[in-house]
């Protein structure tokens, strides 16, 4: 990984033409000069950000060896763990989705008094201290809270510190993932689109179902796997709603921290691994499915 | 007849884009809305399709009231500037939508669905493109998809906003000859909006000439070229000189007294004479008046400038006679004209 940062450094015409010698397969002619530049830097870039830190994590937790991995990661609190995070998280993302897509409609289409203020709204759970959420969320939910109390006293439904105030936060940080992802691509649909399909008879249903969402799907999707891969990774705005029992609504980021108090570092390390390794089949699949769905646009 | 319009005025903000417009297009007829840019013919159209609303006015489909309508219960067909194709759908796709998105007690089945895309595709001359993307093909082969799903759905009115506009020139005349054809096959009322007047007059049989929201003529292509009702008309039309003169007695004085011509109305004083290029005669004229200032040779035409007393006019003539009459530029020479309009000022 390092050798690979060594051997972009040099600049000038030289190195161009030693790296156009050494990788015909992706030598295209191009008028962008500076191929062989930025692919060093790029790749010796990720590899110090991104793939040292990661290759650290795996290293750590090899010294587990195999069965004692395997072993690490599946006690009933970790894989109990594991359903509540990736599962929280794929139906807080699900719903950001549908609601989030919903929101980017309204800011879209519709003109209103304090359209600008609502936009930026949007993007305050980005800005927002994890923590702060956490605690503000946790104290509206909780059984005497603003919220939590007539909640309980009508329906009788109990928000904070179940599995139902998990989803609720990780919702919470992960709206603006979709709504600025769906966004622009919304904006800059054609209306000529959905007139021609009116014009051709179709119903306002038809025309979202057959001409809007297929040409937002792929944004929508990418907006789904960043607020679903948020929601795994996120610690602050859950710990506090929580209430953290083991089994029941631990999730795996709490788990690792707990496990780290513990000195128990190989174990945590392992922890980190698995999740690592699901979250990237889980987000290589959406990144495929994307692909498929862009290619089929062949555009 | 098949549409009438009756009043109709639209305004964004305090732009009047159609003002009280009232028009009749007839039954089978291929129609062309022509007129520069913000002269309100697209508004018109969108009106028609049911696209935008008007503020005040009437229209008729068929005889019945249609401003109530949705655009998806006009029964019109629409064809855009820039195609509007579905993108992520086939061409055959892209044809069918009109079909397929019918309610399902109206909507044909698939076998029939398929024979009639099948039929359209061969119409528009694209059934070895059935399966390709819009993205895949050219401008004209993307147009003719778009006229084959308008077509789809056995619209009463076929409505085109400037068909041929983002094409190039050739394709663009090789379309037209396509769509003027497709008509006589078809007989489909159709409107066409377009700016470019030799579009108008190659296609249509009759021209709406229109200007800053109001009709300024209505009439056959020969009528509107050949009898322009007002000075904006023949301006828009076609090249044309615009000499400032002043009547007397139904004589036109052109450029102190360089030029007269005889008008036949009855405009008496300050007022503009409009005269074709092809309508200005030149004969070589050793001590002429005027003399050439420049000859441009495009084609089979010449273009000639000529310089009469400080005055710009421009004549135009095919390359034989420029060589029987023999002149050169800097020659002196006389102009005569052999038909001007007169319009007061």
């Amino acid at each position: 990984m390092v050798a690979a940062g060594s051997d972009a450094v040099p600049a000038g015409r030289e190195s161009a033409v030693t790296v156009r010698a050494s990788l015909p397969l992706f030598r295209k002619p191009s008028v962008l000069p500076g191929f062989g530049l930025t692919l060093g830097f790029t790749v010796s870039y990720l590899s110090i950000i991104v793939l040292v830190p990661l290759a650290a994590l795996i290293v750590k937790s090899s010294g587990l060896g195999w069965s004692g991995f395997w072993t690490a990661v599946t006690t009933p609190r970790v894989l109990a763990a594991f359903q509540v995070s990736f599962g929280l998280s794929f139906a807080a993302a699900l719903t950001n989705a549908i609601f989030g897509l919903l929101v980017t409609w309204v800011l879209v289409r519709y003109d209103f008094p304090g359209k600008r203020l609502v936009d930026a709204l949007v993007d305050l759970p980005f800005a927002l201290p994890t923590a702060v959420a956490g605690i503000a969320l946790s104290a509206l939910y909780a059984p005497n809270g603003w919220l939590g109390k007539p909640l309980n006293e009508l329906f009788g439904m109990k928000v904070a510190f179940t599995p139902l105030g998990i989803a609720i936060a990780l919702t919470f940080i992960g709206l603006p993932f979709v709504v600025r992802t769906v966004q622009p691509i919304l904006q800059d649909l054609p209306p000529e689109e959905e007139e021609a399909a009116a014009s051709l008879g179709a119903s306002r249903l038809q025309i979202f179902g057959g001409i809007i969402l297929p040409a937002i799907l792929p944004a929508l999707v990418t907006g789904f796997a960043l607020s679903f891969a948020r929601g795994i990774g996120e610690y602050g705005s859950v710990i506090f709603i929580a209430g953290n029992m083991p089994g029941l609504t631990e999730i795996l980021p709490l788990l690792i921290v707990i496990k780290l108090e513990q000195y128990d570092y190989a174990g945590a390390a392992a922890v980190g691994t698995a999740m690592l390794a699901v979250s990237f089949v889980m987000l290589l699949i959406l990144n495929l499915l994307q692909q498929w769905m862009r290619s089929r646009h062949a555009r | 007849m098949a549409i009438q319009v009756s009043g109709i005025t639209k305004r964004f903000n305090d732009f009047t884009a159609l003002d009280s417009v009232d028009l009749e297009v007839r039954s089978g007829e291929l129609l062309a809305l022509l007129g520069p840019s913000g002269s309100g013919k697209t508004t018109l159209l969108r009106i028609m399709a049911g696209l935008e609303s008007p503020d005040a006015g009437g229209l008729l489909l068929n005889g019945e009231e249609a401003l109530g309508l949705k655009p998806r219960d006009r029964q019109v067909g629409f064809v855009f500037q820039h195609y509007a194709l579905f993108r992520h759908m086939t061409v055959f796709d892209n044809v069918a939508f009109g079909l397929k998105v019918r309610p399902r007690g109206q909507r044909p089945s698939s076998a029939e669905i398929r024979r009639r895309v099948t039929e359209l595709l061969d119409l528009v001359q694209l059934s070895p493109f059935a399966g390709r993307y819009p993205a895949q093909l050219s401008g004209g082969q993307r147009q003719r998809v778009a006229l084959a799903r308008a077509l789809a759905i056995e619209p009463k009115v076929l409505l085109l906003d400037e068909p041929f506009g983002a094409l190039d020139a050739k394709v663009r005349k090789e379309l037209r000859r396509w769509l003027r054809k497709l008509h006589e096959d078809i007989h489909v009322t159709s409107v066409f909006v377009t700016h470019d007047q030799e579009e108008a007059l190659e296609l249509a049989d009759r021209v709406v000439v229109m200007n800053q929201g109001r009709i300024e003529q209505i009439g056959s292509p020969a009528e509107v070229y050949d009898h322009p009702a007002s000075a904006f008309v023949y301006e828009f039309l076609g090249q044309v000189n615009r000499l400032d003169c002043t009547v007397e007695g139904g004589i036109a004085h052109i450029g102190d007294g360089a030029l007269a011509i005889a008008t036949d109305g009855g405009v008496q004083g300050r007022a503009v004479a409009y005269v074709r290029p092809h309508d200005l005669g030149v004969t070589p004229a050793v001590g002429g008046p005027a003399r050439i200032s420049g000859i441009h040779v495009v084609g089979p035409d010449a273009r000639i400038d000529i310089d009469l007393a400080g005055l710009a006019l421009e004549a135009e003539m095919d390359r034989e006679r420029l060589a029987t009459l023999g002149i050169v530029a800097g020659d002196r020479c006389a102009v005569h004209i052999d038909r001007a309009r007169v319009f007061a000022r």
